[in-house]
């Protein structure tokens, strides 16, 4: 049985990812170069054995890349971040990567993404709700998956996925990446404390 | 005399941290709007003085609000508030006639501060 933020929690976490969200838009405009539209982030709490169906829900059939990064601290869990596969293609080159990329330089654009919107989503909600919280090196999942295959539910020691739902546009590309937090039954509790007392203060 | 103010965002969250950054004793009254629409709306009716605005809303966001605004005379100041903090997102909005840029979270002394600049806090 997987515990859920109320609605009060729900709506407060939005806003702070939002915050977040748009210090990470800020962060890679600048090293794009370019105005980033961001869409409003949208969040679901979704028990871990739907979490195949939720990311093919976010891209359609489609092969994804994805990198993943723990963190741990005033709540523990783990971020994913998804991007088609097109489309990092096209964020390496915005991130300054000319011509065809080998393993590990494509490596190494997924992992400054997940580390750039990981860091801005789950660090900026953390900074906020007065919680302090570190990082693990990220690390990559694949290449070319199929997004019913990026993740096992059955190699999870979780029970809830808290997903993000945030894309970033830039002008005439559609570049989108997705964030899938996953958290402990428990840690979900410490995160909805967290929030209340953030509640509390308003 | 009594300022009325309209806080247009879609976070019901971050309407309340922006009235939570207001003056306490600052004499206002404060309508508040959900989206763009509800916004425009609001304003048509006709009295607000100050709009506080977000710019990544459903339906109109701020940029849309701004252009119906600028369209129709803006008769109100406008102050935009995001968590949309790329240099271009304020230069746009200040092109389109808001007054100022803050960005969330609001910090309720940047915010005196700019409502001192311009006059609106005495």
């Amino acid at each position: 049985m997987s515990l859920r933020l109320n609605e009060d929690q729900t709506a407060a976490l939005q806003e702070l990812a939002n915050i977040g969200m748009g210090q990470a838009g800020n962060s890679i405009a600048r090293i794009w170069k370019e105005f980033v539209h961001l869409s409003i982030p949208k969040i679901n709490m979704v028990e871990s054995t739907r979490i195949p169906e939720l990311i093919h829900g976010y891209v359609g059939d489609t092969e994804v890349s994805a990198s993943r990064q723990a963190f741990h601290g005033g709540f523990r869990g783990e971020v994913l971040v998804i991007v088609t596969s097109n489309d990092r293609n096209g964020l390496a080159h915005l991130m300054g990567y000319e011509g065809s990329l080998d393993i590990a330089e494509r490596e190494e654009v997924l992992l400054d993404i997940v580390n750039i919107l990981g860091g801005a989503c789950v660090g900026g909600i953390a900074q906020q709700v007065g919680a302090e919280i570190g990082f693990s090196a990220p690390s990559l999942i694949g290449e070319h998956l199929n997004p019913l295959e990026v993740i096992k539910p059955n190699q999870l020691a979780i029970e809830t996925a808290l997903s993000l739902e945030v894309r970033f546009i830039v002008e005439n590309r559609s570049l989108s990446a997705h964030l899938v937090i996953l958290l402990p039954n428990n840690e979900v509790k410490a995160l909805a404390d967290l929030l209340d007392q953030f509640l509390c203060t308003l | 005399m009594t300022v009325s103010v309209l806080i247009v965002d879609d976070s019901p969250i971050a309407r309340k941290m922006l009235r939570k950054a207001l003056p306490a004793d600052w004499d206002i009254s404060i309508q508040e709007a959900g989206d763009g629409v509800q916004a425009i709306d609001i304003y048509r009716q006709g009295g607000v003085e100050l709009m506080f605005l977000d710019l990544t809303m459903p339906n109109i966001d701020g940029y849309g609000v701004l252009e119906v605004l600028q369209a129709e005379g803006l008769n109100c100041i406008v102050i935009v508030v995001s968590a949309d903090v790329q240099p271009q997102a304020r230069e746009r909005v200040l092109a389109m006639g808001a007054i100022a840029f803050i960005p969330k979270p609001v910090n309720p002394e940047g915010l005196q501060e700019v409502l001192k600049q311009y006059g609106i806090l005495v």
